[in-house]
């Protein structure tokens, strides 16, 4: 009866987009309401398998989070063919450059299956860090460590950056 | 990767059709873009309760609920009042004409006296004939308020579009998302950021003037006696939709209802002064307060947009002037973002600068 009730007046579809978020480790220090400020600003759409999801060299906008299925990153090499660079499982996140620097993609993203994925435009993310500078600065300063923790690792392999999490 | 084109073509046929559509069901589209409005203005308030974890199904209904509830026990309380003082201001009307008439005929009286070379001329002219035409157009006034019975029909269908947008949501946005091909969804969302950044800002703000000016109205006539303060504040108001609008509205609406009651030009005088400082007060106050929260359009786009909105569509094209012109700024910026961008015209805020090397 409680549960029904519950079930009635409160909104399960956004606590369970919260739970997800909050399985992330770019969101795990938000508090319950910040998670769910978050979660309004987010779009969901689903792509079917092999649906482009954006092109290397488009500008990018948005930060894209998977919920469920599968992506392939790929990037074209010297022979203009396009290479598999990473494979994106549920719970990651890519296109986050796009938040600090509206720059050319610098692969393609296409879903390899069904795929239910979030997006975080990036007038979004500039509204949170105004109106709700916690979430916003949360976020930031785990861009700034996952980017830190990139160049350790692109300097630590002589600038190669092979092998690296793809940054499209 | 070659960057794609802008789309100009497409985007001209689609601001044509959409130019179209407004000439040609514009009474079709005004209850719609109304509903819109509201929808926008009360939307903050349901996301508010949605992310305090309510469902938006609920709370919306519950809202309109309540809401109706208060707006009909407001109405059974404020209805008798307000047939009381239209009754009344037709009561003054005759005796405060008559006392103007006698005013006149004194004034017109000692001007003969002291300009007698032209008492012959002052003698002829009769106030009453002068006044005739106005006179008559005001008795005529319950008429053009049953000419506008049909605007009553926006009172119940904007409320309903309203109802119907706001259970939705931001799950129409999703849904738009959805249809769009995938490699504009970016670009979908930017433009509908940018659109709704512009639109949601001018409302709020709009909605912000209107109750501030509306409560200061209401304040100053009720200090000033006049009777009819609730009405004229509230007329005022939401005049302001339109800038100045409103204070000319207050001036004439509560000058004349101060002048019928108590019989004195001094005291429609007062009420002109009020809304005149009111008017001042909302130039300096309110309007920089606002200004840090809306859209910024240049006042010549301003008054353009209210030209042109006049001309085409005339009062209802008053209202819509600025929310359309900030709807075309969010395209034009957009478009200039992407071509510019994807033309590689500008850097896009790409970082140079390394600084001293990574340490």
């Amino acid at each position: 009866m409680f549960k029904t009730l519950k079930g009635l007046f409160f909104d399960t579809r956004l606590r369970r987009r919260k739970a997800f978020l909050r399985s992330l480790p770019l969101f795990a220090d938000l508090r319950e309401r910040e998670l769910a400020r978050l979660a309004q600003g987010l779009h969901a759409r689903v792509y079917q398998p092999g649906e482009t999801i954006f092109l290397e060299g488009d500008i990018g906008r948005a930060l894209f989070i998977l919920e469920s299925g599968k992506v392939k990153l790929s990037r074209l090499n010297a022979s203009a063919s396009p290479q598999t660079i990473y494979t994106v499982s549920p719970g990651e996140f890519f296109g986050e450059m796009a938040l600090l620097e509206q720059l050319p993609r610098t692969a393609s993203a296409a879903a390899v299956e069904k795929s239910q994925l979030y997006l975080l435009y990036r007038s979004q993310l500039e509204a949170l860090l105004s109106r709700h500078p916690r979430i916003g600065a949360t976020v930031m300063a785990h861009f700034a460590r996952l980017l830190s923790s990139r160049l350790r690792a692109a300097i630590g392999r002589g600038g190669e950056a092979r092998g690296l999490p793809p940054v499209p | 990767m070659t960057p794609r084109r802008f789309p100009w073509a497409a985007a001209l046929v689609a601001l044509a059709l959409a130019g179209l559509a407004v000439h040609y069901l514009l009474a079709v589209l005004i209850p719609f873009a109304l509903g819109c409005a509201a929808a926008y203005v009360l939307n903050p308030l349901a996301a508010l309760a949605e992310a305090r974890g309510l469902r938006r199904r609920v709370v919306v209904p519950l809202a309109y609920l309540l809401t109706i509830a208060a707006l009909a026990l407001l109405a059974g309380r404020l209805l008798p009042s307000l047939l009381r003082q239209v009754s009344s201001l037709r009561g003054e009307l005759p005796s405060f004409m008559a006392r103007l008439r006698l005013d006149f005929l004194e004034l017109q009286r000692q001007a003969s006296l002291r300009l007698p070379f032209a008492a012959d001329a002052i003698s002829r002219f009769d106030p009453v004939a002068a006044l005739a035409p106005m006179i008559a157009r005001s008795e005529n006034i319950p008429s053009y308020l049953l000419s506008a019975f049909p605007l009553l029909s926006l009172l119940f269908l904007v409320p309903f579009i309203s109802f119907f947008l706001l259970l939705d949501g931001p799950d129409s946005i999703d849904r738009l998302i959805q249809r769009c091909p995938s490699r504009y969804v970016e670009q979908a969302l930017h433009l509908l950021s940018e659109i709704d950044h512009s639109l949601g800002s001018y409302l709020r703000g709009l909605v912000v003037v209107v109750c501030v000016l509306s409560a200061v109205s209401y304040a100053g006539l009720l200090l000033l006696g006049v009777h009819q303060a609730l009405w004229i504040a509230l007329l005022s108001g939401v005049s302001s939709v339109v800038p100045y609008l409103g204070a000319v509205v207050g001036m004439v609406v509560g000058g004349l209802a101060a002048g019928f009651q108590f019989g004195t030009v001094a005291a429609g005088l007062k009420v002109v002064v009020l809304f005149a400082l009111i008017r001042l007060g909302d130039e300096v106050a309110l309007e920089p307060y606002i200004a840090q929260h809306t859209v910024r359009l240049h006042p010549l786009v301003f008054l353009f947009a209210f030209l042109a909105g006049g001309e085409l569509f005339g009062f209802i094209g008053l209202i819509f002037a600025v929310p359309a012109a900030c709807v075309v700024k969010a395209l034009f910026e957009v478009a200039w973002s992407w071509y510019s961008s994807e033309a590689r015209l500008l850097p896009a805020g790409e970082t140079n600068w390394t600084g001293a090397p990574y340490t």
